[in-house]
């Protein structure tokens, strides 16, 4: 089943909450919602699920409009995160409750809870009440449960918030390949960017009821629409330098820390424009002296970041810039160093508003001289 | 003087009786030395947030010695330890703004109004608090009183700064721009920190030495490098390091000319025997069954290997996550550029000798990291 909205808005008393909110999941894809608290996110979702209804738009799962429709004939599995499992009985009975309802026999029943279970590694609290298990754990059998009725739509809210590190890690892994299996078409609510990344065939970034960019975790990753959304994808946080577009008979240019680093994108409808140049910490690298672009730099500390090391640089002007590479590669002491700004990399924005600025090469084919 | 700063002096905590209440510090021996960054790392109920309370003074020790550079400290009152604390909880004065109390502490000092004032917007400016300075407390968001928490600790002078998770509630944007300027900052004056994360990021990134707890005892207590390179036993070696260290169950056979370790699902790894030390091939003839350890990131890809299926493949902006099945279980591979792998593709994978960790199977402790005997 596909689920399309369109142009849904929402607001209480005099604050919008959703303000022309259009989005669509083909059938068996995942969508995730990205964004900070407050931005609507979860408001959406009770939308979807017919829990309250829009001010505006419309919602249609498979081309037809549920406008009305309880939210029990939707045919939509939800695990929200107030949990909201049945007090009364245990992990395996809430587990149980849509196939029970569905009429399965009971050795279908048992195999199905057991391998959510196993997977959501909970089978060993299967006979514990709500009350006895801690936040992840009810998290996960919410989880499981909404995962148990093979519903065709799943609204899915953070169910890995509360969930420790390692194994919100072996989820992350897992539980994309569990929703495709199922052929379930997903709306993922997280503020992870690492499982946004991980779950999204499209990731929807909404911020103040609006939705800012729609993409693929590529087209997030590496063209962010505003620098705020380029901000939230990746850790270290990326880099952000003040810089002027420039244009001689070689091409665009930016000088930083009066070096000049060329662009190899075409950006000639900016020039002279004040900007923020975008550079990832994986786009700076320490290079020698000599090398065409290098940028003075003093190295003021090394953090080591796992599977990464992260050091932090000054420019000349007293910028602070990250370097990352990964861990165990030769890297710059404390002191002076040079660093090579990866300019194919770079991200340019409006100073003022904060939009990508698109060069021209990526808004046609075959024009380019 | 001497260049212990701090030393805890096989330290008990019993909550409820000694001996008979819940042991919730087991003879933690440690020294910090002047100018360290220490991180207790562990997760919650580990013993270390009982550990740093210990050393502020804010919960009795139940046995054993405290001493802040060369003074014993334990039975003190918490103002006569000269040390500087910014704690959860250990909150801001409300009726004043945020200047005053982050400059509270350097009033008392006859230092100038001008020193006072520039130091505290040195401060203020690291810590990206300066339009909060004129704010009360209650008009600021957590995260921005845990900064100015973190301000006050940070100006005073004092022996020793003790820091519980002091960038727990900021975003992570901020947090990783704060603790690369924390470290420079606690690193050019040459204070002696002991700070408290459950996040080991935070710890890596920020400490010289990383001491690891659970259940109470310090596990290992090491530089970030050496606990990734040489982790004690199992629990240090799966706890620190993200993604986790991948095991597996492996039987030992040792021949004249090889080393091979056989794994589930007929999987066999095999080495010339001169790529083992000898002391780990005896012990190794001896053990037989032993767990063996390998990090994601020193799993290689190669045209020969074991064989492995993939399950997933994710790709997190600067690096892919890779999960296959592999002997009987599941190996995840890090790699630092964009894999386009697909489900259900073979790959073969190789492990190197010197990245491979090996455990006893019974205690958890290591046995051998890159192929050479611990010890």
């Amino acid at each position: 089943m596909s689920l399309e909205l369109t142009n849904l808005s929402k607001s209480f008393k005099h604050d919008t909450v959703l303000d022309g909110v259009s989005l669509q999941v083909p059938e068996g894809k995942t969508l995730v919602l990205f964004g900070p608290s407050g931005a609507g996110k979860t408001v959406l979702l009770r939308l979807i699920a017919g829990v309250i209804e829009p001010d505006n738009g419309q919602i249609k799962i498979s081309g037809i409009d549920v406008d009305g429709a309880e939210p029990e004939d939707r045919n939509i599995g939800m695990a929200f995160q107030n949990f909201a499992l049945f007090p009364h009985m245990d992990a395996h009975a809430n587990i149980a409750a849509p196939l029970t309802a569905q009429r399965k026999d009971q050795s279908a029943i048992q195999s199905g809870v057991q391998a959510l279970a196993k997977l959501l590694k909970i089978d060993h609290v299967l006979g514990h009440k709500p009350k006895e298990l801690s936040n992840g754990q009810k998290q996960r059998t919410a989880l499981a449960r909404a995962l148990a009725g093979k519903p065709k739509i799943l609204l899915l809210d953070d169910p890995l918030r509360n969930v420790d590190a390692k194994l919100r890690f072996e989820m992350r892994l897992e539980l994309p390949r569990l929703l495709s299996d199922q052929n379930a078409t997903v709306i993922y609510v997280t503020q992870d960017y690492k499982e946004a990344m991980a779950f999204g065939d499209e990731i929807a970034v909404i911020n103040d009821g609006i939705v800012q960019q729609i993409g693929t975790p590529e087209d997030i990753y590496l063209t962010p629409a505003n620098v705020e959304i380029a901000r939230l994808f990746g850790d270290p946080v990326i880099n952000f330098l003040d810089v002027t577009l420039q244009k001689d008979a070689t091409g665009v240019f930016v000088l930083i820390s009066d070096k000049r680093i060329d662009l190899d994108a075409n950006y000639s409808h900016a020039i002279g424009n004040e900007c923020t140049l975008g550079i990832r910490p994986e786009s700076v690298l320490f290079v020698n002296q000599d090398h065409e672009n290098a940028v003075p730099v003093t190295v003021e500390a090394e953090t080591p970041l796992n599977e990464k090391t992260v050091n932090l640089c000054l420019t000349a002007r007293g910028r602070e810039i990250m370097a990352s590479r990964p861990a165990g590669t030769d890297g710059p002491e404390n002191g002076p160093a040079f660093v090579n700004i990866e300019a194919a990399n770079a991200v340019i924005f409006d100073k003022q508003t904060g939009v990508r600025i698109e060069s021209e090469q990526s808004t046609g084919e075959g024009n380019v001289t | 003087m001497s260049d212990v700063m701090m030393d805890l002096d096989a330290v008990d905590k019993f909550y409820g009786s000694i001996d008979k209440g819940v042991h919730a510090v087991r003879n933690v021996s440690m020294q910090v030395m002047r100018g360290e960054i220490i991180a207790l790392l562990g997760s919650s109920g580990c013993g270390k947030t009982s550990t740093l309370r210990m050393v502020a003074g804010f919960e009795a020790v139940s046995r054993g010695k405290i001493s802040i550079g060369g003074r014993e400290i334990h039975m003190l009152p918490p103002v006569q330890r000269n040390v500087a604390m910014a704690f959860e909880g250990y909150s801001l004065y409300p009726t004043v703004t945020v200047r005053d109390n982050i400059s509270f502490a350097l009033k008392r000092k006859n230092i100038s109004a001008t020193d006072v004032a520039n130091k505290v917007e040195e401060i203020a400016a690291m810590l990206e608090i300066t339009n909060m300075l004129d704010k009360y407390p209650s008009s600021i968001s957590g995260g921005q009183q845990q900064r100015a928490s973190l301000a006050r600790a940070l100006i005073r002078d004092a022996d020793l700064y003790l820091l519980d998770e002091p960038m727990g509630q900021l975003e992570p944007q901020l947090r990783t721009l704060l603790r690369g300027r924390i470290k420079s900052y606690i690193k050019e004056r040459g204070l002696t920190a002991i700070l408290v994360t459950h996040d080991q990021t935070e710890a890596n990134a920020l400490a010289d030495r990383i001491a690891v707890m659970e259940d109470g005892e310090l596990q290992q207590f090491a530089s970030p490098d050496e606990i990734k390179k040489s982790p004690a036993n199992l629990f240090t070696g799966t706890f620190v390091g993200e993604p986790p260290m991948n095991v597996f169950p492996a039987a030992a056979s040792i021949s004249e000319t090889t080393v091979s370790l056989q794994l589930a699902g007929d999987v066999a790894l095999t080495y010339p025997s001169d790529a083992f030390s000898p002391q780990l091939r005896a012990r190794l003839t001896e053990m037989r069954d032993v767990i063996l350890g390998v990090r994601p990131y020193a799993v290689q890809r190669r045209d020969t290997g074991s064989p492995a299926t993939v399950v997933a493949n994710q790709w997190l902006g600067d690096q892919s996550h890779i999960a296959a099945n592999f002997a009987g279980g599941s190996l995840v591979l890090v790699e630092h550029d964009r894999t386009q792998l697909t489900e259900d593709q073979q790959i073969t994978v190789h492990l190197e000798p010197s990245d491979i960790h090996i455990f006893n199977p019974q205690t958890g402790m290591a046995i051998s990291h890159g192929a050479r005997l611990v010890g």
